[in-house]
């Protein structure tokens, strides 16, 4: 087996490992609306908005992270041969982004049950 | 030594055209391809209606989130596109008031994201949807969060751009889908 054979091989190997290894990853959002949301008391309201805008602005850093992460990956993508490696470990999952606005959305629910409670 | 160079050189621009080729420039999704049109029934079942008091009642407010797409980039879905699959299929379905002033339940939406594959054979995209409903006293009473995959094959397309595209919109049609089922299953007040 000479060295073309085994450096063709090698580069398979990587791109269908750059290939498998592509798919987004699971990303579940907080529901807007809850089981057991028309139970919360005031005090209870209020902690739970407070944890999710800590979390959301938490996720709005990372989101800019990644967004950063992934305009350099871009540019890396044209480097040859390894250019495709680079473009294979962009993250296309939008985890965080989503997270962010769904935690959003969840405390605009949970603000208009606090003013319906009259909290 | 010069002729190796020439080879090289050669087979970098064979590969970049083939790349070049399969890689295609990103178009937004369709919004006729993100629409549901059709609810046949399975053989032996009935299709479950929508309650009454929703035909020809409804209507989309807003919708936000959607990003437009970079040609240069990947596919994406906009806000324009996506409120015109939605006010086609719930046209479709019977759901949409005859004009503004019969509209007695506006539909919010909110795009919250779309996960894509960076590359792959078989490529799902998951749209994750919040869709609220608010009845005519502007209080809502359907506030639904779909996460909706959708798997686009090499046998949809071949061109990676186009696949994904093709899963954006299998998405969208899957989340508006679940979201009728929803609909189906609230009690309007």
């Amino acid at each position: 087996m000479g060295f073309g054979d085994v450096h063709s091989k090698v580069l398979m190997l990587a791109c269908a490992l750059v290939v498998s290894g592509c798919a987004a990853r699971q990303v579940t959002p907080v529901s807007m609306s809850q089981p057991g949301d028309d139970r919360l008391s005031c005090d209870a309201l209020k902690a739970q908005t407070a944890a999710n805008s800590a979390a959301e602005a938490g996720y709005r850093y990372k989101d800019k992270q990644v967004e950063n992460g992934n305009a350099l990956k871009t540019v890396g993508s044209a480097a040859p041969f390894v250019g495709p490696l680079i473009a294979g470990s962009t993250d296309l999952s939008n985890e965080e982004q989503v997270k962010a606005r769904a935690l959003a959305d969840r405390n605009d629910e949970l603000n208009y049950l606090a003013k319906r409670k009259g909290c | 030594m010069k002729g190796h160079i020439l080879a090289v050189a050669g087979k970098l621009l064979a590969a970049g055209a083939v790349a070049a080729y399969l890689s295609g420039c990103a178009s937004s999704a369709d919004p006729h391809a993100m629409a549901v049109t059709d609810t046949p029934a399975a053989a032996g079942t009935t299709v479950k209606p929508f309650p009454a008091p929703l035909m020809h009642a409804m209507c989309v407010r807003n919708v936000t989130g959607g990003e437009k797409t970079n040609p240069l980039w990947v596919s994406k879905v906009d806000n324009d596109g996506f409120k015109s699959a939605l006010d086609t299929s719930m046209t479709s379905a019977g759901l949409t008031a005859t004009d503004a002033a019969a509209c007695a339940y506006p539909v919010d939406v909110n795009l919250l994201g779309l996960s894509q594959p960076s590359m792959g054979f078989d490529m799902t995209v998951t749209s994750h949807v919040n869709y609220k409903v608010f009845n005519s006293s502007s209080e809502p009473f359907l506030l639904a969060t779909i996460d909706a995959p959708f798997t686009a094959t090499m046998s949809d397309a071949f061109m990676g751009v186009e696949r994904l595209k093709k899963a954006n919109e299998g998405s969208i049609r899957a989340s508006i889908s679940m979201f009728f089922d929803k609909l189906k299953d609230s009690e309007p007040k």
